[in-house]
């Protein structure tokens, strides 16, 4: 079973995904909205979240859900730090001695941690082990009809430090002021989940499992994007600068083999979804399609997946 | 009597970002702007291989190894794409603290990606000609091409997530021609063109997919707009739109 989530969320004020800081500016991640005027191409930069901060928040969220559930996941990714079994150093962690064969690294690998399961990882050594993340994750970018109304703007913020004489340390002032930019925009971004990829193996093929773990794991992996969604725990600095918004979209496909739904920042993409799985049933497949819009809420649509995939028996 | 090939015609929506690294493992990790025929095949062997149950991603041979993709670059006689909307090269700088044997230190890089995001409608239209002789002797059928197609998650990284918005099937003539007018991408070979593109050096996929060290490169022309392109010719029609193919 394969599951594509398009999620729409309002965020104002928000500092979820800062690059580069210059001096004491921290600047907001941003990508260039090109814009056709009188035949002559503009750029406005606007705020974005890569899909790499999204995908870490969600392996944090599958740390929890899987050691709720009694399953396996390496101290590495307990501690939030996913260096996925990179190299001898990391790997010898979890299997010691290193097998020379690719496949028992892999098995080793999978067995001990959910999250190098599901989101994939790379052993960069000899022989090299890789190993594609089950679950895909877009940028966020604004919603193309209101890119334009999104800002970037630069919040002043002060640091106030009492400091007597003796405290004091070469020129460091009482007083520090910082700036910390802000992003406001309607976001969309798709989030996609191979449930069938988890638990087997992406050399042989063959499941590294038994069948009830496999059922336990997949169950974790949509636990973990149920909690992301709804807790609105992705992004950074949310001890500070939790978002005032919330999400005000989603649409949910599952379907047999890989499907994805119509990007979200795209104002016609429940229509043009609901129109393309139309032309899978016409070839001889089933599937699930539900939306939160208006009065239905996001976590009853992805109670609805979760429902589906439990009858079709992916957990 | 002139051969007809099947054929696959995808139509494309990206999310806004594609990623393609141009040189892995390098400190400034260049994105390439246009989508290599490697990445096509990447793209479709994924949810093909999804079909027959078959999760394997790597072959190991002794001491090399391939992607499993390699295994089904031979259904295909060609593939190429046609990009409507320019991809603007763009990446944020990302500063980088490190400890390296008990020293802190500190770098600049940057991971820029092509970014397919505007007022205007961005596509990608990927086309597979196929290898029909090839086709018959393997475990897929057509119809599971055409699923296939429809499967198509991402081209390159996992953020690089694309959605197909049509598929179209139907079968292609191959003939000569002198002149021909493409928007689609074409080896850049002994031909006269006429028209705005750019010239990008990719992997020649019929060479082999996985390990590109060595692997035997090829210059495309990815056209902006349409271009005119003049010489000896091997060109096909696919729904109303033509391709010029290697020579």
């Amino acid at each position: 079973m394969f599951l594509s989530v398009g999620v729409r969320f309002e965020a104002n004020v928000e500092a979820l995904n800062m690059v580069e800081t210059a001096g004491n500016y921290s600047k907001h991640r941003r990508v260039p909205y090109l814009v056709e005027e009188d035949g002559k191409l503009k750029t406005v930069y606007v705020p974005a979240l890569s899909g790499e901060s999204l995908a870490h928040a969600y392996q944090e969220h599958l740390v929890r859900e899987a050691l709720g559930l009694g399953l396996s996941v390496c101290d590495d990714c307990r501690r939030n730090e996913f260096y996925k079994s990179m190299n001898k150093v990391h790997l010898k962690k979890k299997v010691n001695p290193i097998p020379d064969d690719p496949r028992d690294i892999e098995i080793a690998i999978v067995r001990s941690c959910v999250v190098e399961d599901v989101g994939g990882f790379l052993y960069a050594e000899k022989p090299p082990v890789r190993r594609s993340s089950a679950f895909q994750v877009s940028y966020a970018l604004p919603v193309k009809s209101v890119a334009l109304f999104a800002t970037s703007e630069p919040q002043l913020h002060a640091r106030h430090a009492q400091m007597d004489t003796s405290s004091k340390k070469g020129n460091a002032s009482e007083q520090m002021i910082y700036y910390v930019e802000t992003g406001t925009a309607l976001y969309g971004f798709t989030f996609n989940l191979d449930l069938d990829a988890i638990g087997v193996s992406a050399i042989t093929s063959e499941p590294i499992l038994d069948e009830n773990e496999l059922k336990i794991r997949r169950e974790a992996a949509m636990r973990a994007l149920f909690r992301m969604l709804s807790s609105a725990q992705f992004g950074a600095k949310l001890s500070r600068f939790f978002p005032v918004g919330g999400i005000t979209e989603v649409a949910v496909a599952v379907t047999e083999h890989p499907f994805v739904v119509t990007s979200p920042i795209y104002d016609d993409y429940i229509a043009r979804t609901e129109r393309r799985l139309k032309v899978l049933e016409g070839l001889g497949e089933n599937y699930l399609f539900t939306v939160a819009t208006g009065e239905k809420v996001p976590e009853e649509a992805l109670k609805e997946a979760v429902d589906y995939l439990r009858e079709q028996g992916a957990f | 009597m002139v051969p007809l090939t099947f054929f696959l015609k995808v139509t494309m929506r990206p999310t806004g970002i594609v990623a393609l690294r141009a040189l892995p493992q390098s400190k400034m990790r260049t994105a390439l702007r246009y989508v290599p025929p490697t990445t096509l095949i990447g793209a479709i062997a994924y949810p093909l291989h999804h079909l027959s149950g078959n999760r394997a991603e790597t072959v190991y041979d002794r001491k090399t190894f391939k992607s499993t993709a390699d295994g089904v670059k031979n259904l295909f006689e060609w593939v190429t794409v046609k990009t409507i909307g320019k991809p603007r090269l763009y990446g944020a700088l990302l500063k980088i603290n490190t400890v390296y044997r008990g020293k802190a230190q500190s770098a600049v890089t940057s991971f820029p990606s092509a970014v397919m995001y505007g007022s205007g409608d961005f596509t990608i239209t990927a086309v597979y000609l196929v290898n029909e002789e090839k086709l018959s002797k393997g475990p897929y059928t057509m119809k599971d091409l055409e699923r296939a197609a429809w499967g198509i998650t991402r081209l390159g990284s996992r953020e690089s997530v694309v959605s197909v918005e049509n598929v179209e099937t139907g079968k292609a003539e191959i003939s000569e021609a002198s002149s021909a007018e493409t928007s689609y991408a074409f080896p850049f070979k002994g031909f006269e063109v006429q028209g705005r593109g750019t010239l990008q050096s990719v992997v020649d996929w019929r060479s082999g997919i996985g390990d590109y060290s060595s692997a035997k490169r090829i210059v495309m022309f990815y056209p902006e707009g349409t271009v005119s392109v003049r010489g000896k010719l091997s060109v096909t029609t696919v729904g109303g739109e033509t391709l010029v193919l290697a020579p």
